[in-house]
């Protein structure tokens, strides 16, 4: 009886518990709507943590700006104020970091009045540099956003008569030079300096020698050639300048390259040779990715925007895969056409999505946290203090190949080169591993001198005289059983009739 | 066998009088001739799975055995058949066994160096790397050569028609791939039709 009753209290209180755990609201964990992936060293893609996830979104709703239409540009300052080109309210909205409202740009009557713009550039000390595109100039407003003056269309005859200028990006450097980015140009950067005059072009990209072309110079007639493709460089769609003064700039319409790492001469320092970025897969089957915009962080990480599979691309500052997020789609994290990107000091990347009005904020995770801070030991050379971190990555992540060779290189650093070896295999590196190869084999030699070089006394040796000697022994003895055969053949055989 | 190896001995320190040796009556048997290409394969193989990591051109998994037979055997036989072809036509006196058992013979280096130059990767770097391929073309080209004198010798011809025969040979090797391609093609077309036919009629029953 009394068992009973314990028994039913028991019962009783679980149901009681399940009931109440089903009632009160958890926290509800949606899964990333996109699959992190990394780069192994064959090229494949293969599943990864990711790297970013969503935060939160601005859309304008709610604050006090009202909402944005159609927003172009995103200018993340250095106390982490945010800017941004509100192109269909032709305006520049600008938010403290807690999303306050500052200051509205561009909006009022007047010669400041904004028509489109497309870009902006805030230098340290709030100067505003808009590209003012539908106006054809750049304006200048000072940091309280009053305008101060504007540069139109910029003479002079190295820009040819056909000259269309349609100012989309700009970044102002440590001289005050404007560094202009126009839609369909494709002669490079236009450099405008502090008084409005151009200063020349900069950093084109090339045309690359072409067999085709040089044989249709030589058969075709003067009608036909008129007839060609003309063949154009490619169009720089956005350019930014880290702190050392170096360029980062991305390109539009070719595989390779896209995004370059522009020395204040114009010479591509990311880039040995050819390079993909982007996923080839990511937007369908040998997709080319068209990038949009680019952000550089102060360790040199380099984070670009795709337009073609709305996805965001992270490499570190050797231009190594890091990180992949977002895609196409309508759910948090996803975009649906997407403009431009920045990233803040804290590490926040955010994304404008002008197809749904508003810009996107991600976190970095944990992992990434890790990778971040390792790649950043990795870069600067400082490999030992790097591996401690790397070995956590390889916990979460044992399928991540940049940390292998990191390792790889600490412990070939160490002068360990037969592990160095196992790591570089395992990072399918066969330069380090042969490499590290030469200098175990010469370890190898020193510490088993002595063995190797009787060994090799005793092979000559070995084929100088007892080779010879084992050659003749068989000779004469094969040389003894035919001359045996002979003998019994002329003797004849016992009972052999046959002969 | 011992006999097959002493032949690939001769073959590779007295190429002339091997080419010369072979033409005699009931010197050689079409097994030789297999014997000697199949064991090519098997150092081929075998350079395949002796070679060093740092030297490594493809992954283990994307090695095919009969891959890597097609690409010795049907070269072999094309070259072969297209030889003895080209060489009956233009006053070559070689008999097809004898150019087919001395095409096999010709790749007797090329089996016997194989490995022990691929075991060389083993300890090599990859920046001493001309040693390698510097030893390995010098197989290539020797195999070449060889072909070159069973064509001079076997036929009896001059340097100058050898050169000829031998640009003959593989344009005719060129157009025996070409037709196997296009056989092949109309072949398996014909199948897949035969296969509709028998589906659709069988579907219709």
């Amino acid at each position: 009886m009394k068992n009973r009753s314990k028994f039913r209290i028991i019962v009783a209180s679980a149901i009681a518990f399940f009931i109440m755990a089903a009632a009160v609201p958890m926290q509800a964990s949606a899964a990333t709507p996109y699959e992190g992936y990394t780069i192994n060293k064959l090229g494949y893609d293969v599943h990864s943590i990711n790297g970013y996830v969503y935060k939160g979104s601005i859309d304008g709703y709610g604050l006090e700006s009202g909402p944005f239409n159609a927003p172009e540009d995103i200018f993340v300052a250095e106390d982490n104020s945010i800017y941004i080109v509100d192109t269909g309210n032709s305006r520049i909205v600008h938010y403290t970091p807690d999303l306050k409202l500052v200051k509205i740009v561009g909006d009022a009557e007047g010669d400041g009045k904004l028509n489109e713009p497309k870009g902006v550039f805030v230098t340290n000390e709030g100067v505003l540099y808009v590209a003012d595109t539908k106006n054809q100039r750049i304006a200048i407003f000072d940091a309280q956003g009053k305008f101060v003056q504007g540069f139109g269309k910029p003479d002079n005859p190295l820009l040819g008569a056909t000259f269309s200028y349609s100012p989309s990006k700009v970044l102002v450097d440590k001289r005050n030079y404007m560094f202009v980015a126009s839609d369909g140009n494709t002669q490079g950067l236009i450099q405008i300096d502090p008084n409005g005059q151009f200063r020349g072009f900069f950093g084109a990209n090339h045309i690359g020698f072409s067999w085709s072309r040089l044989i249709n110079k030589f058969i075709l007639t003067d009608e036909q050639k008129a007839r060609q493709k003309v063949v154009k460089p490619f169009e720089f769609s956005n350019a930014v300048q880290d702190e050392e003064g170096f360029i980062y700039t991305t390109t539009l319409g070719t595989e390779f390259n896209q995004l370059k790492r522009l020395s204040p001469v114009g010479v591509d320092t990311l880039n040995i040779g050819n390079r993909r970025y982007g996923g080839r897969f990511d937007a369908g089957p040998y997709s080319v990715p068209s990038f949009l915009d680019i952000a550089v962080d102060n360790d040199g990480v380099i984070t670009a925007l795709d337009l073609q599979s709305s996805k965001v691309y992270q490499y570190d500052k050797l231009g190594n895969f890091l990180f992949v997020f977002g895609g196409v789609g309508s759910q948090n994290g996803l975009f649906v056409t997407v403009s431009s990107m920045d990233q803040s000091a804290d590490g926040t990347i955010y994304v404008v999505d002008k197809g749904r009005h508003r810009v996107d904020m991600f976190r970095a995770t944990p992992f990434a946290d890790l990778v971040h801070e390792a790649s950043r030991l990795y870069v600067d050379g400082r490999y030992s203090e790097a591996e401690g971190i790397w070995n956590e990555v390889l916990q979460l992540n044992s399928n991540y190949d940049l940390a292998y060779l990191a390792i790889g290189k600490s412990l070939y650093k160490a002068e360990n080169y037969k592990e160095a070896m196992a790591y570089f295999k395992l990072a399918n590196s066969r330069h380090d591993y042969s490499v590290s190869f030469k200098e175990y084999r010469k370890e190898f030699i020193r510490d088993n001198f002595t063995v190797i070089f009787v060994l090799l006394i005793a092979v000559i040796a070995g084929l100088r005289y007892l080779v010879p000697y084992v050659r003749r022994k068989i000779a004469a003895m094969l040389a003894n059983r035919s001359r045996d055969k002979r003998m019994k053949l002329q003797e004849g055989v016992y009972h052999d009739h046959n002969i | 066998m011992i006999t097959t190896f002493k032949l690939m001995r001769q073959v590779i320190v007295h190429p002339i009088d091997f080419y010369h040796y072979i033409q005699e009556q009931g010197k050689i048997t079409w097994g030789q001739g297999i014997f000697v290409v199949l064991l090519a394969y098997l150092a081929r193989m075998a350079g395949l799975l002796l070679t060093g990591y740092a030297y490594e051109t493809q992954e283990t998994y994307e090695i095919s055995f009969l891959h890597e037979f097609i690409w010795i055997i049907v070269p072999w036989l094309t070259w072969t058949v297209s030889n003895w072809g080209v060489s009956a036509i233009l006053e070559g006196e070689g008999k097809f066994k004898e150019v087919f058992v001395g095409s096999a013979f010709a790749f007797a280096p090329y089996a016997v160096f194989t490995v022990p130059i691929t075991v060389l990767t083993n300890v090599l770097a990859l920046d001493e790397q001309s040693i390698y391929s510097f030893l390995i073309n010098m197989t290539f080209v020797w195999v070449a050569w060889l072909l070159l004198l069973k064509v001079r010798v076997i036929h009896d011809f001059e340097i100058v028609k050898m050169i000829w025969i031998t640009v003959l040979s593989i344009i005719g090797i060129l157009i025996i791939w070409f037709i196997g391609l296009l056989l092949y093609g109309l072949m398996n077309q014909l199948v897949h039709f035969l296969i509709d036919i028998f589906k659709e009629v069988n579907f219709r029953r």
